[in-house]
């Protein structure tokens, strides 16, 4: 059991510290492959430029007007942005994410597109999320529960949040079958 | 990825955490050539994709896909 607490803490370590040294994010091609035209115009061009989900889960979540949403794992803050034009100034977007400059980074992006008087970032992580129970009408995620070892405990932790009758939209990868060994246990193939 | 689950996996979990009428969908094959795009991997790892996986596999290495649930009104 130490061992296996070892493994899942070294993940989170190696995860977070490639979130925190990368110089930027997949950029405009990535961001052109997973959001239309008129989504990409509602991001300021720092959010558009840290683009490093896999997926759309905002255009999915069906947000409405004065819900609260938490965006888990929300790196630059293109989906927390989105959220937030969704929801509004009634409700709340709030980003988690354990790497601190991303919390800064998508603080300035969110401000740039105007929707910081309803959106917050949490330092944190997706496996101890710093909030109350049942707190949240909808989670999105876009690319995120892959990068962790716990991800019973970080489902737990979603499901603790949201309020009875609240949603998920959840954007990730998958694999059938087993990747290589000398993949699977390359340290970069964890974060990326 | 080398995080990734498989998708009957993914759906199994979400249950046992308590939630409801999983919804698996939005399915792309993501390539190495995709892959490469994002700066988390390294060159080294990219190119030890393209040497260990067989080259059939080189546009579809994962499944980027959208999951939807919904917490039960009533535990």
């Amino acid at each position: 059991m130490a061992k296996d607490l070892m493994y899942q803490n070294e993940i989170r370590d190696a995860v977070r510290d490639a979130y925190g040294s990368i110089a930027s994010g997949a950029g405009e091609v990535v961001a052109s492959m997973l959001y239309s035209e008129e989504e990409l115009a509602e991001l300021p061009a720092g959010a558009r430029d840290w683009a490093l989900g896999v997926g759309n889960p905002v255009r999915y979540a069906f947000l409405q007007p004065g819900e609260v949403v938490l965006d888990v794992g929300s790196g630059g803050g293109i989906d927390t942005i989105l959220a937030a034009r969704r929801v509004g100034s009634t409700g709340r977007a709030i980003g988690l994410d354990i790497v601190e400059a991303m919390i800064d980074r998508a603080r300035a992006n969110a401000s740039d597109a105007g929707v910081e008087g309803w959106t917050e970032f949490l330092l944190g992580e997706m496996e101890r999320v710093p909030l109350p129970d049942a707190s949240v009408d909808v989670v999105v995620s876009n690319g995120v529960l892959n990068l962790t070892a716990r991800k019973s405990r970080a489902l737990a932790e979603i499901f603790r949040v949201l309020k009875p009758g609240g949603r998920i939209a959840l954007a990730d990868l998958t694999v059938e079958g087993e990747l290589p060994p000398e993949i699977a246990n390359d340290q970069s193939a964890w974060a990326g | 990825m080398a995080g990734a689950l498989a998708e009957r996996v993914f759906a199994e979990k979400l249950g046992r955490a308590g939630f409801a009428d999983a919804w698996v969908g939005g399915h792309r094959p993501t390539s190495i050539d995709e892959a490469s795009q994002y700066p988390l991997f390294t060159d080294e790892v990219i190119e030890q994709m393209r040497r260990a996986l067989p080259s059939e596999q080189h546009d579809h290495i994962a499944t980027s896909v959208i999951v939807k649930a919904r917490k039960p009104e009533t535990p």
